[in-house]
Protein backbone atom coordinates (compact mmCIF):
# COMPACT_ATOMS: atom_id res chain seq x y z
CA UNK A 1 0.00 0.00 0.00
CA UNK A 2 1.27 3.79 -0.96
CA UNK A 3 1.52 5.93 1.80
CA UNK A 4 -0.54 7.87 -0.33
CA UNK A 5 -3.09 5.73 -0.18
CA UNK A 6 -3.27 5.38 3.20
CA UNK A 7 -5.79 6.69 5.51
CA UNK A 8 -9.27 7.11 5.97
CA UNK A 9 -9.48 6.03 1.73
CA UNK A 10 -8.27 2.33 2.25
CA UNK A 11 -9.87 0.56 5.06
CA UNK A 12 -8.23 -2.85 5.32
CA UNK A 13 -10.24 -5.84 4.60
CA UNK A 14 -8.53 -9.37 4.81
CA UNK A 15 -9.81 -12.43 3.50
CA UNK A 16 -10.94 -14.81 6.44
CA UNK A 17 -9.81 -18.40 7.20
CA UNK A 18 -11.17 -20.85 5.32
CA UNK A 19 -12.17 -22.79 8.69
CA UNK A 20 -14.42 -20.38 9.55
CA UNK A 21 -17.90 -22.10 10.30
CA UNK A 22 -21.09 -19.95 10.45
CA UNK A 23 -22.67 -20.32 13.37
CA UNK A 24 -26.76 -19.77 12.27
CA UNK A 25 -28.75 -19.82 8.80
CA UNK A 26 -25.18 -19.04 6.48
CA UNK A 27 -27.16 -16.30 4.76
CA UNK A 28 -29.10 -14.07 7.63
CA UNK A 29 -28.40 -10.41 7.36
CA UNK A 30 -26.33 -8.77 9.98
CA UNK A 31 -27.13 -5.68 10.96
CA UNK A 32 -24.42 -3.19 10.87
CA UNK A 33 -24.46 -0.02 13.76
CA UNK A 34 -23.11 3.11 13.90
CA UNK A 35 -22.56 4.63 17.67
CA UNK A 36 -22.78 7.98 18.89
CA UNK A 37 -19.42 9.63 20.07
CA UNK A 38 -18.77 12.72 21.18
CA UNK A 39 -15.11 13.14 19.18
CA UNK A 40 -16.42 12.22 15.62
CA UNK A 41 -17.68 15.98 13.94
CA UNK A 42 -20.74 15.07 12.95
CA UNK A 43 -19.82 16.63 9.01
CA UNK A 44 -17.04 13.94 9.22
CA UNK A 45 -19.82 11.46 9.91
CA UNK A 46 -21.81 12.30 6.87
CA UNK A 47 -19.23 12.06 5.01
CA UNK A 48 -17.83 8.51 6.06
CA UNK A 49 -21.64 7.47 5.59
CA UNK A 50 -21.26 9.00 2.00
CA UNK A 51 -18.35 7.48 1.41
CA UNK A 52 -18.49 4.52 2.41
CA UNK A 53 -22.22 3.52 1.50
CA UNK A 54 -22.67 6.19 -1.43
CA UNK A 55 -25.48 7.72 0.50
CA UNK A 56 -27.02 10.71 -0.81
CA UNK A 57 -25.94 13.65 1.14
CA UNK A 58 -30.09 13.68 3.00
CA UNK A 59 -29.75 10.13 4.04
CA UNK A 60 -26.10 10.04 5.33
CA UNK A 61 -27.28 13.57 6.97
CA UNK A 62 -30.86 11.89 8.36
CA UNK A 63 -28.40 8.78 9.57
CA UNK A 64 -26.17 10.95 11.65
CA UNK A 65 -28.82 12.55 13.30
CA UNK A 66 -30.23 9.53 14.71
CA UNK A 67 -26.22 8.31 15.74
CA UNK A 68 -26.50 12.06 17.51
CA UNK A 69 -30.05 12.02 18.80
CA UNK A 70 -30.38 7.97 19.70
CA UNK A 71 -27.24 6.83 20.54
CA UNK A 72 -26.72 4.24 17.32
CA UNK A 73 -28.18 3.84 14.18
CA UNK A 74 -28.69 0.78 11.61
CA UNK A 75 -27.07 1.55 8.27
CA UNK A 76 -26.84 -1.70 6.89
CA UNK A 77 -28.50 -4.88 6.95
CA UNK A 78 -26.04 -7.57 4.82
CA UNK A 79 -24.68 -10.93 4.58
CA UNK A 80 -22.18 -11.85 7.21
CA UNK A 81 -19.28 -10.88 5.15
CA UNK A 82 -20.58 -7.84 3.56
CA UNK A 83 -20.93 -6.38 6.99
CA UNK A 84 -17.55 -7.60 8.13
CA UNK A 85 -16.17 -5.21 5.22
CA UNK A 86 -18.68 -2.07 6.45
CA UNK A 87 -17.54 -2.53 10.24
CA UNK A 88 -13.91 -2.77 8.95
CA UNK A 89 -14.44 -0.16 6.41
CA UNK A 90 -16.16 2.19 9.17
CA UNK A 91 -13.10 1.48 11.61
CA UNK A 92 -10.77 2.67 8.90
CA UNK A 93 -12.40 6.27 9.39
CA UNK A 94 -12.60 6.00 12.93
CA UNK A 95 -16.18 5.45 13.72
CA UNK A 96 -17.24 3.27 16.28
CA UNK A 97 -19.75 0.33 14.49
CA UNK A 98 -20.40 -2.87 15.28
CA UNK A 99 -22.58 -5.45 13.44
CA UNK A 100 -24.84 -7.44 15.16
CA UNK A 101 -27.20 -10.49 13.82
CA UNK A 102 -30.37 -9.18 12.80
CA UNK A 103 -33.54 -9.54 14.94
CA UNK B 1 -5.01 22.39 -1.91
CA UNK B 2 -2.64 24.31 0.19
CA UNK B 3 -2.46 24.08 4.00
CA UNK B 4 -0.80 26.96 5.46
CA UNK B 5 0.30 26.41 9.29
CA UNK B 6 2.41 28.65 11.58
CA UNK B 7 5.29 27.17 13.52
CA UNK B 8 3.56 26.53 16.53
CA UNK B 9 0.78 24.71 14.82
CA UNK B 10 3.07 22.60 12.94
CA UNK B 11 5.41 21.76 15.77
CA UNK B 12 2.06 20.92 17.60
CA UNK B 13 1.46 18.32 15.20
CA UNK B 14 4.52 16.84 14.87
CA UNK B 15 3.94 16.09 18.78
CA UNK B 16 1.01 14.40 18.21
CA UNK B 17 1.96 12.68 15.15
CA UNK B 18 5.08 11.28 16.88
CA UNK B 19 2.72 10.51 20.34
CA UNK B 20 -0.16 8.48 18.60
CA UNK B 21 2.72 6.37 16.77
CA UNK B 22 4.01 5.64 20.23
CA UNK B 23 0.57 4.57 21.27
CA UNK B 24 0.73 2.41 18.24
CA UNK B 25 3.37 0.89 18.56
CA UNK B 26 3.08 0.37 22.32
CA UNK B 27 -0.36 -1.33 21.34
CA UNK B 28 -1.41 -1.65 24.94
CA UNK B 29 -5.08 -3.20 25.23
CA UNK B 30 -4.95 -1.33 28.83
CA UNK B 31 -4.34 1.86 26.85
CA UNK B 32 -8.24 3.32 26.51
CA UNK B 33 -6.54 5.32 23.29
CA UNK B 34 -5.56 1.91 21.95
CA UNK B 35 -9.37 0.89 22.57
CA UNK B 36 -10.97 3.48 21.04
CA UNK B 37 -8.67 3.33 17.70
CA UNK B 38 -9.47 -0.92 17.48
CA UNK B 39 -13.07 -0.99 18.87
CA UNK B 40 -15.47 -3.49 19.15
CA UNK B 41 -16.38 -5.11 16.15
CA UNK B 42 -19.34 -7.58 16.78
CA UNK B 43 -22.06 -7.15 19.81
CA UNK B 44 -23.85 -10.16 20.67
CA UNK B 45 -20.83 -13.09 19.97
CA UNK B 46 -17.60 -12.51 22.05
CA UNK B 47 -16.03 -14.89 19.93
CA UNK B 48 -17.06 -13.53 16.48
CA UNK B 49 -15.72 -10.31 17.97
CA UNK B 50 -12.33 -11.35 18.69
CA UNK B 51 -12.39 -13.51 15.54
CA UNK B 52 -12.92 -10.14 13.02
CA UNK B 53 -11.00 -8.19 15.50
CA UNK B 54 -8.07 -10.40 14.81
CA UNK B 55 -8.43 -9.98 11.58
CA UNK B 56 -8.52 -6.64 10.57
CA UNK B 57 -6.04 -5.40 13.19
CA UNK B 58 -2.74 -5.53 11.45
CA UNK B 59 -4.33 -3.83 8.43
CA UNK B 60 -5.93 -1.25 10.48
CA UNK B 61 -3.05 -0.74 12.14
CA UNK B 62 -0.56 -0.75 9.69
CA UNK B 63 -2.51 2.11 7.74
CA UNK B 64 -3.23 4.01 10.59
CA UNK B 65 0.64 4.36 10.85
CA UNK B 66 1.13 4.98 7.34
CA UNK B 67 -1.07 7.57 7.51
CA UNK B 68 1.25 9.09 10.62
CA UNK B 69 4.50 8.56 8.19
CA UNK B 70 2.94 10.29 5.26
CA UNK B 71 1.72 13.24 7.07
CA UNK B 72 4.52 13.22 8.38
CA UNK B 73 6.76 13.40 5.14
CA UNK B 74 4.40 16.14 3.88
CA UNK B 75 5.12 18.06 6.56
CA UNK B 76 8.40 17.58 5.79
CA UNK B 77 8.22 18.86 2.37
CA UNK B 78 6.82 21.68 2.78
CA UNK B 79 8.11 24.77 2.25
CA UNK B 80 8.86 27.72 4.69
CA UNK B 81 6.46 30.66 4.31
CA UNK B 82 8.07 33.64 6.45
CA UNK B 83 7.51 31.89 10.51
CA UNK B 84 5.14 29.43 9.09
CA UNK B 85 5.37 26.47 6.73
CA UNK B 86 2.76 26.16 3.43
CA UNK B 87 2.09 21.77 2.53
CA UNK B 88 0.82 21.25 -1.03
CA UNK B 89 -2.09 18.36 -0.31
CA UNK B 90 -2.98 16.00 -3.34
CA UNK B 91 -7.07 14.99 -2.90
CA UNK B 92 -5.17 11.36 -1.76
CA UNK B 93 -3.24 13.95 0.70
CA UNK B 94 -6.06 15.61 2.13
CA UNK B 95 -7.88 12.31 2.64
CA UNK B 96 -4.77 11.32 4.58
CA UNK B 97 -4.60 14.04 6.45
CA UNK B 98 -8.59 14.05 7.34
CA UNK B 99 -8.50 10.54 8.86
CA UNK B 100 -4.92 10.81 10.78
CA UNK B 101 -6.36 13.94 12.52
CA UNK B 102 -9.79 12.12 12.87
CA UNK B 103 -7.54 9.74 15.32
CA UNK B 104 -5.42 11.82 17.24
CA UNK B 105 -8.37 13.44 17.91
CA UNK B 106 -10.14 10.12 19.06
CA UNK B 107 -7.18 9.54 20.80
CA UNK B 108 -7.00 12.61 23.20
CA UNK B 109 -10.63 12.22 23.58
CA UNK B 110 -9.78 8.74 25.07
CA UNK B 111 -7.48 9.85 26.93
CA UNK B 112 -9.04 12.40 28.62
CA UNK B 113 -12.20 10.73 29.19
CA UNK B 114 -14.26 12.87 27.37
CA UNK B 115 -17.25 10.36 27.27
CA UNK B 116 -17.56 11.69 30.85
CA UNK B 117 -16.03 15.17 30.62
CA UNK B 118 -18.74 18.21 31.04
CA UNK B 119 -16.76 20.78 28.93
CA UNK B 120 -18.43 24.05 31.13
CA UNK B 121 -16.52 22.57 34.14
CA UNK B 122 -12.79 22.80 32.71
CA UNK B 123 -10.86 25.36 32.98
CA UNK B 124 -9.74 27.03 29.72
CA UNK B 125 -6.54 27.25 31.50
CA UNK B 126 -5.79 23.90 32.83
CA UNK B 127 -3.84 20.70 31.02
CA UNK B 128 -6.89 19.76 30.43
CA UNK B 129 -8.54 22.87 28.87
CA UNK B 130 -5.71 22.76 26.18
CA UNK B 131 -6.18 19.47 25.58
CA UNK B 132 -10.03 19.88 24.45
CA UNK B 133 -8.35 23.10 22.62
CA UNK B 134 -6.12 20.96 20.52
CA UNK B 135 -8.69 18.88 19.88
CA UNK B 136 -11.29 21.88 18.44
CA UNK B 137 -8.16 23.02 16.92
CA UNK B 138 -7.96 19.98 14.75
CA UNK B 139 -11.45 19.51 14.45
CA UNK B 140 -11.68 23.23 12.78
CA UNK B 141 -8.81 21.60 10.14
CA UNK B 142 -11.12 18.98 9.44
CA UNK B 143 -14.03 21.15 8.72
CA UNK B 144 -11.17 22.68 6.48
CA UNK B 145 -10.33 19.92 5.04
CA UNK B 146 -13.93 18.65 4.64
CA UNK B 147 -15.75 21.24 2.84
CA UNK B 148 -12.80 20.40 0.20
CA UNK B 149 -13.64 16.96 -0.18
CA UNK B 150 -17.00 16.25 0.34
CA UNK B 151 -18.80 19.73 0.42
CA UNK B 152 -22.41 18.54 1.18
CA UNK B 153 -21.05 17.45 4.15
CA UNK B 154 -20.53 20.28 5.92
CA UNK B 155 -23.41 21.94 5.36
CA UNK B 156 -24.16 21.59 9.09
CA UNK B 157 -21.98 23.51 11.27
CA UNK B 158 -20.29 21.44 13.49
CA UNK B 159 -18.95 24.82 15.60
CA UNK B 160 -20.08 25.41 18.59
CA UNK B 161 -21.33 28.47 18.84
CA UNK B 162 -21.83 31.12 21.89
CA UNK B 163 -25.91 31.63 22.15
CA UNK B 164 -25.80 35.44 20.95
CA UNK B 165 -24.12 34.14 17.64
CA UNK B 166 -26.28 31.32 16.33
CA UNK B 167 -27.85 28.48 17.25
CA UNK B 168 -26.51 26.01 19.41
CA UNK B 169 -28.75 22.65 18.96
CA UNK B 170 -25.91 21.06 16.44
CA UNK B 171 -23.28 20.36 18.94
CA UNK B 172 -19.58 19.49 18.24
CA UNK B 173 -20.22 15.91 18.34
CA UNK B 174 -22.61 13.64 16.14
Amino acid sequence: MTPSLAGPASAPVRERETDTTERVLPDAPWDVIVWDDPVNLMSYVVFVLRRVFGFSEPVARKLMLEVHTKGRSLVASEPREQAERYVSELHGYGLQATMERSS
Amino acid sequence: MRWTLDEVEAELLRTLIASLAEVLAGADPRDVAVQRLFPRTVTGDDDADAELRGLIHEDLAGVKRAGLDALAALLDGGSRRGAGLRVELSPDDTLLVLGVLNDVRLAIGARIGIEQLDRDDVDPDSSLGHRLAVMDHLGLWQEMLLAIVDPPAVRIHDLDLPDDLGPTEHGPDT
